[in-house]
């Protein structure tokens, strides 16, 4: 798509309000910390409770929180499946093995990409930019931006009588 | 911050016995069941709030209105649930009450200094002396509260200041609340008055 076809909003035509709530949506990586429980996988339900509350309200906001929510799934499974291991470890087998360490270090190099990341794109939203991410960046401005982007509202169905009234 | 919580000219006996006997059945199971779900909502925006607060020095419009919101919900509850008021308390983020009202004003700045402060020592510095107070003001409310339900049962009133003071109670634990959330710099008054 060509730049003329799509109308972006620039940063000084966004409200404060659109800008902190697009902002908001890459503190849902700490949710699980809030809570207080060791479960990755809450801080995708965050994510996914942020987006669908967010998702009406502006086109800007509903960008960054789709981007912030689709950049978790792969950190989440990666986390969560360590999460699984260790208590699989903990609970059955006498040692840690080799594999198990190897992949603690990838973990950690994922997470440490996936929060540069969502720092960078927290700090650009909050100034009212965009930016994108590999792959989760481009899905995400298609769903809101793109050619088949849908309206942020649905219409409202009007009440009727039952039929043969 | 305003907390009202309106002294009704006359209380209903038929509902006082019904909360009495039934309350935890039809008013605190539903509300509680919700407000539980949406109290780890709340508590992973407070998180989230920190972090905002100590790199922008500002509270997210948003989180500051699901918060206050959020309060109030509690708060209708809670009102209710202790006699304070009649009827049945609106459900959700958005419901209203004509007899309970929380309004909060969003600071423009908050300072940083302070929610380090808070988050390192609030316990120490705020929940340690306030919450001494609080424990006898709370042995004294149950008390009146326990009284006002037989005045309100003969009588059909609640006792005028047994009412403020138990306002009072609730207003000075709110302030303790939103002290410690960040929604306010001003340290809480030692006080449930206005």
């Amino acid at each position: 798509m060509s730049e003329s076809e799509t109308k972006l909003p620039q940063p000084d035509e966004l409200s404060k309000r659109e800008k902190e709530d697009a902002m908001g949506a890459y503190f849902m990586m700490f949710a699980v910390w809030g809570i207080g429980l060791p479960l990755p996988v809450l801080n995708l339900v965050a994510a996914v409770i942020y987006y669908f509350i967010n998702k009406k309200n502006s086109r800007f906001t509903a960008f960054h929180s789709l981007q912030s929510l689709l950049s978790q799934i792969p950190v989440t499974a990666v986390n969560f499946f360590l999460v699984v291991w260790l208590i699989k470890i903990l609970v059955a087998e006498p040692a840690f093995p080799d594999a198990f360490f190897i992949y603690l270090i990838f973990m950690v190099f994922a997470n440490v990409i996936y929060i540069v990341f969502s720092v960078i794109a927290l700090t650009r939203a909050r100034k009212g930019q965009f930016y994108y991410m590999p792959f989760f960046g481009r899905v995400a401005f298609n769903r809101f931006y793109g050619p088949k982007a849908a309206p942020l509202q649905k219409p409202v169905e009007p009440n009727r009588p039952p039929e043969g009234l | 911050m305003k907390l009202e919580i309106t002294l009704q000219e006359s209380y209903s006996r038929g509902q006082l016995l019904l909360r009495a006997f039934f309350g935890w059945l039809y008013i605190a199971i539903p509300h509680l069941f919700l407000l539980f779900f949406v109290g780890i909502w709340s508590s992973i925006l407070a998180f989230v709030t920190f972090w905002v607060v100590l790199f922008t020095g500002e509270f997210p419009g948003s989180i500051f209105e699901f918060q206050v919101k959020y309060l109030n919900w509690s708060l209708r509850v809670s009102a209710v649930l202790s006699n304070l008021v009649d009827g049945y308390p609106a459900f959700g983020i958005s419901g209203t009450g004509e007899t309970v009202s929380l309004q909060v004003d969003k600071p423009e700045k908050v300072s940083r200094g302070l929610v380090i402060l808070r988050v390192l020592f609030g316990s120490i510095y705020v929940g340690i002396p306030h919450g001494f107070c609080l424990l006898f003001r709370l042995i004294g409310g149950f008390v009146l509260m326990f009284l006002a339900w037989w005045a309100v049962l003969f009588t059909g009133k609640y006792p005028e200041r047994w009412h403020a003071y138990n306002v009072g109670t609730f207003r000075w634990s709110t302030r303790i609340n939103l002290y410690l959330g960040y929604f306010t710099d001003q340290y809480p008054a030692f006080s449930g008055k206005e």
